[in-house]
């Protein structure tokens, strides 16, 4: 049983090469062990005083988004909250104020949960993590990364230290939004984003959209193409019901899941074409539009 | 705020404590050497102990003591049947049953001993549903019901533990005078009280006598509980509650308190037991019952009611608890507060393997009051008038006779009809998803002994000695205020002294909304004996007849003549040297009202209420299509509680009550598996309302002269802002999507299913 608190990534590396495993707000990892979902690791490294972790940088070729940048930061920062919007809407969602002034985007992304609400978004912004080791860095797309509920192809010996996310094309933008039953400490019961971006008539050149909670992994609908706005979003919503594997357990049927995560790919599209057009559609969108009710 | 308001500003006595963290509950206490306790629970839902052995755990170092039904006196309790003993014996009803208790050092040693513990069963055939429970040929859940002890009026047949009914005129022929006649079924599944503190006891031994701190609203009722099982006298068993965080209804009664107390005594040793979040769903006997309604109301085409009939079983679960008089309670609240010239009801409390149903803040009314107010919806409808003229034009009112019989006094349901409804702009134009729906519901106040004392020592400063219990309502911090105006002092003199059986006398505890009713009326008389005593010595100071000194302002002075007078603080220093300033008071409790022409089966004393309690919720709702969320964007709640002595208090309850009622009508509901297992014990997957869910809450009290009331015409208010909000937000539903929602709660999924005519009872 150990417990060591590295401050450069490079101290983390080690401990994890010996066996550590990491932890950074402990709002998976810590309330996981106490429901019994699996034990607290006996040897742990906390990585969340690691300042290198909290980088964030703009380059032409996107955002790099460390993995240790708290939900309330993302939410709220100029840039992500403008360009990458969807990741701002996702982690807008994350739990409670407490939650998201703890919890870690690196956190979200490794702990591979298929209902995380800043997975759909990455998804569609093209993000690959930034696993390193000992034996140096390697990118990994997010499709590769997810294997299965809480399982990544990462080594043990692997630390994500970073998320890049490519720059959005001119005239286009995401968004994010989840069925929810309330407005904090909730779950996504489905979830869906999309990232659009427009020709100069304002009609759909390319879109992505990826579906939260409605497969064992965050899934990318396929087989989509551009059009007018409402053909792609009417296109998205067909596709995403279609493609959906939801399961049924005490939150929903997976009837429900299926026609739920259709509707949210609609006003994902939606909301995505109406921010690449310039309009304000405030983060998150689910306050925005209202999930029920306007806010 | 009202005109009747004396305080403009209201300081909890418990606020800095709470506020600033420095508050003790009871997990927080520490006693030298304690022990932790731990339970083993059955984890199935039916079946025959086989075989329970325990002596592996015992051997484990560390642990001192395991106990079973072996262990303890062989006691069957319960208030209305006697249906259970502290340790399962022989059979297993619920998943949440105990089947044995261990002290240990530490949690891991405990828990250990818990795995080592060995117990086989022979499975029995599961009750899993309300109606089947009832069929000639349903399993019984108690083989042995005919067998147990029950009280007087209590009328049991095999799975049916309480059946009650209510006659009034002949209700087939009040149907065939009817134009149009409205028949509805509605099924209320059970949901929680889910206080944010699970429960805690600590005990502890000191040579015959035990004192147990305990996080229960009824330290009474606990006293009464650890008496009778572990057959102790009264006067050996000290209750103390440490600060409480929250009941609900759902720390009333009696649970753990004599298990941990059967522990300290087998290992010498205080024990302290603190529940997970899991426990505390799936383990007492308090949650609120699930109940399935068969309604019938005859009207006619000018909205005169002519009868209404209906039948209703509610879920017992595998004990009786305190649910006895729930049957009688809910054909009540399923006949409602209206003009019904030819009435009937039927109510069944129903026996199941699923965790016992208690009271849990306004017992049966939230649920029963949804679907007699949406069944109302659909007769106002059936012949198209407008829900709120049907309302005021058939609800009962002053002068005008219930469904059971009882002519009504004094009281404000219309008042309350017109304030919720113009509160909430009822009538304006909306968005086709948006609607207001309204509903009324009514609550009696509880008529019952209370005790307090209050002391005023030889510096002026007072204390109030009483058995009530604050449960986070505010109701005994308003005893200060009370006490204050009395003796003519500053709320702010007097310190609270509660939540101990062994200082103060005894008070029924945070239950049935009677703690301002009841214990106002004794700390009252007791205030006003130490008044007699001031302005006894006031007078001797003054020259001057008793009868002419006046206390206010924090002194004593002859009427009219301000100039001369005496402070109290000194009137204290001088009773102190000779006749102490001490005070006790209980009061006699208002008596019942009569009831005339209505008979009753299996009668409780529940169909004629003491200073009954009216509301109207008006709610604005609105609904996605899509998905079928509601979202509630506006509640206006009108309440005739009598006189609101405590206006901060006051709406502290409402809109707590408003918030739980938005819970239990759109997100709260257990959902049980084919073994009659809980599949959403936890708070994740039960989903309670949060702070970013409140909407706007506008709060209208309709203050009327109440006679026969508590102090000052006070009736209760705890639980009466619980019962009509999920019925008017089905209402608006109901309004929006052109039909009812026909399960509570009216989740997102079923409000979906509803629109797109989905059969079946989804998520």
């Amino acid at each position: 049983m150990s417990f060591v608190i590295a401050t450069t990534i490079d101290e983390a590396i080690a401990a994890l090469a010996a066996g550590a495993r990491p932890v950074a707000g402990g709002s998976d990892l810590v309330v996981g062990a106490r429901h019994g979902k699996a034990p607290l690791p006996g040897d742990l490294v906390a990585i969340d005083r690691i300042e290198e972790l909290r980088c964030l940088e703009f380059t032409d070729a996107g955002a790099c988004i460390g993995a240790g940048v708290n939900h309330h930061t993302i939410e709220h920062h100029p840039v992500l909250s403008t360009v990458y919007t969807g990741i701002s809407d996702g982690s807008a969602l994350v739990g409670s104020p407490s939650t998201r002034n703890v919890g870690t985007l690196g956190g979200n992304v490794m702990n591979a949960s298929p209902a995380m609400d800043t997975g759909a978004p990455l998804v569609v912004l093209g993000a690959e993590v930034e696993l390193r080791s000992a034996s140096g860095s390697r990118r990994v797309g997010l499709a590769e990364l997810w294997t299965g509920p809480g399982r990544t192809s990462a080594r043990p010996d692997e630390l994500c230290v970073a998320i890049h996310v490519p720059a959005p094309a001119a005239r286009s933008n995401s968004a994010y939004l989840r069925l929810e039953y309330r407005r904090s400490m909730e779950i996504a019961v489905v979830g869906a984003a999309a990232s659009v971006t427009l020709a100069d008539d304002g009609s759909v050149n390319a879109v992505r959209v990826a579906l939260t909670a409605v497969a064992p992994t965050i899934i990318e609908v396929a087989g989509l193409g551009g059009g007018t706005v409402a053909d792609v979003a009417a296109a998205a919503q067909a596709a995403a019901a279609e493609q959906a594997r939801p399961i049924s357990d005490v939150r929903a049927s997976d009837a429900y899941r299926r026609h739920t995560v259709g509707v949210m790919a609609r006003r994902a599209v939606e909301a995505a074409a109406r921010r690449a057009l310039g309009e304000p559609v405030s983060v998150p969108v689910n306050r925005a539009i209202g999930i029920g009710a306007a806010s | 705020m009202s005109p009747t308001t004396t305080a403009p500003r209201f300081v909890r006595a418990d606020g800095p404590d709470k506020v600033t963290g420095s508050g003790r509950y009871t997990a927080d206490l520490t006693l030298t050497g304690a022990l932790v306790a731990k339970f083993k629970y059955a984890e199935v839902s039916h079946a025959r102990i086989t075989k329970l052995d325990v002596s592996a755990a015992r051997a484990i170092p560390g642990v001192f003591a395991v106990l079973t039904q072996d262990d303890v006196p062989d006691v069957r309790f319960g208030p209305f049947v006697q249906d259970r003993t502290l340790f399962a014996r022989d059979v297993v009803r619920f998943e949440g049953e105990i089947l044995a208790a261990v002290a240990a050092v530490d949690v891991p040693t405990a828990q250990r001993a818990l795995n080592a513990i060995v117990v086989e069963y022979a499975p029995l055939p599961v009750v899993n549903d309300i109606e089947a429970a009832l069929s000639p040929d349903a399993p019984l859940v108690h083989a042995d019901w005919s067998d147990y002890g029950a009280a007087g009026p209590i009328v049991r047949d095999r799975n049916d533990a309480s059946m009650a009914s209510i006659a009034k005129g002949d209700v087939d022929k009040g149907m065939a005078e009817a134009d149009v006649v409205v028949h509805s079924r509605y099924v209320a599944d059970g949901c929680h009280a889910a206080p944010i503190e699970p429960r805690a006891v600590l005990a502890q031994w000191e040579g015959n006598k035990v004192t147990i701190w305990t996080s229960t609203q009824v330290p009474f009722d606990a006293r009464a509980g650890v008496c009778e099982t572990l057959e102790l006298p009264a006067n050996r068993v000290r209750i103390i509650v440490p600060h409480l965080g929250g009941g609900f209804g759902g720390k009333c009664g009696f649970h753990y308190e004599a298990h941990v107390a059967a522990l300290a005594r087998a290992t010498k040793r205080p024990v302290r037991l603190v529940f997970s979040r899991r426990e505390e769903f799936v383990a007492p006997d308090r949650r609120r019952e699930g109940i399935v309604f068969d309604l019938e109301t005859g009207v006619r085409r000018d909205g005169t009611i002519t009868a209404r009939k209906v039948w209703l079983a509610i879920d017992n679960g595998a004990y009786t608890a305190d649910a006895g008089f729930f049957s009688q309670l809910a054909a009540m609240h399923a006949l409602g507060p209206y003009q019904v010239p030819h009435a009937f009801a039927e109510a069944h409390l129903v026996y199941t393997n699923h965790q016992p149903s208690g009271s849990v803040r306004a017992p049966t009314a939230p649920q029963t009051c949804w679907a007699l107010e949406s069944h109302t919806d659909e007769v106002a409808k059936a012949i198209g008038m407008d829900p709120v003229e049907f309302r005021l034009k058939n609800a009962v009112a002053t002068g005008k006779e219930g469904p059971s019989g009882q002519v009504y006094d004094e009281i404000g349901l219309v008042d309350c009809i017109r304030a919720a409804a113009d509160g909430a702009g009822y009538g304006q134009a909306l968005p086709d998803d948006e609607a207001i729906g309204v509903a009324i519901g009514w609550w009696p106040s509880f008529s019952v002994p209370s005790g307090a004392y209050v002391k005023i020592d030889g510096d002026g400063s007072g204390q109030i000695i009483t058995g009530a219990q604050e449960c986070g309502t505010g109701a005994v911090m308003t005893l200060r205020q009370l006490v204050a105006d009395e003796l003519g002092m500053q709320a702010e003199d007097f310190e609270l002294v509660y939540q101990d059986t062994s200082v103060a006398p005894y008070d029924m505890g945070a239950t049935g909304s009677q703690t301002l009713f009841n214990n106002g009326r004794a700390a009252v008389a007791a205030a006003g004996q130490i008044a007699e005593q001031l302005k006894q010595l006031a007078a001797e100071q003054l020259e001057a007849n008793p009868a002419d000194i006046v206390l206010a302002d924090g002194a004593a002075s002859v009427a009219g003549t301000p100039s001369r007078s005496v402070p109290i603080a000194e009137l204290a220093g001088i009773a102190a040297g000779g006749e102490l300033l001490i005070g006790h008071g209980s009061g006699a409790p208002p008596a019942p009202p009569e009831v005339v022409g209505a008979t009753c089966v299996g009668d409780v004393g529940m169909t004629a209420w003491v200073a009954p309690q009216f509301s109207c919720h008006a709610v604005r709702v609105k609904v996605d299509r899509d998905t079928g969320v509601a979202r509630v964007l506006h509640v206006s709640a009108a309440h005739d509680s009598g006189t609101i002595i405590n206006p901060v208090g006051a709406t502290g309850q409402v809109e707590g009550a408003v918030l739980m009622g938005i819970g239990q009508a759109l997100t709260e509901g257990t959902r049980y598996d084919d073994e009659a297992k809980q599949r959403n014990a936890a708070l994740l997957e039960y989903k309670l309302q949060t702070c970013a869910d409140a909407p706007p809450i506008d709060i209208h009290f309709v203050e009327i002269d109440t006679p026969n009331a508590g102090p000052r015409g006070a009736k209760g208010l705890a639980e009466a802002p619980n019962v009509a909000t999920a019925a008017a937000i089905s209402n608006a539903i109901a309004a929006i999507i052109g039909t009812p929602v026909r399960q509570l709660p009216m989740t997102a999924e079923r409000v979906w299913s509803t629109v797109n005519g989905i059969e079946g009872s989804p998520a």
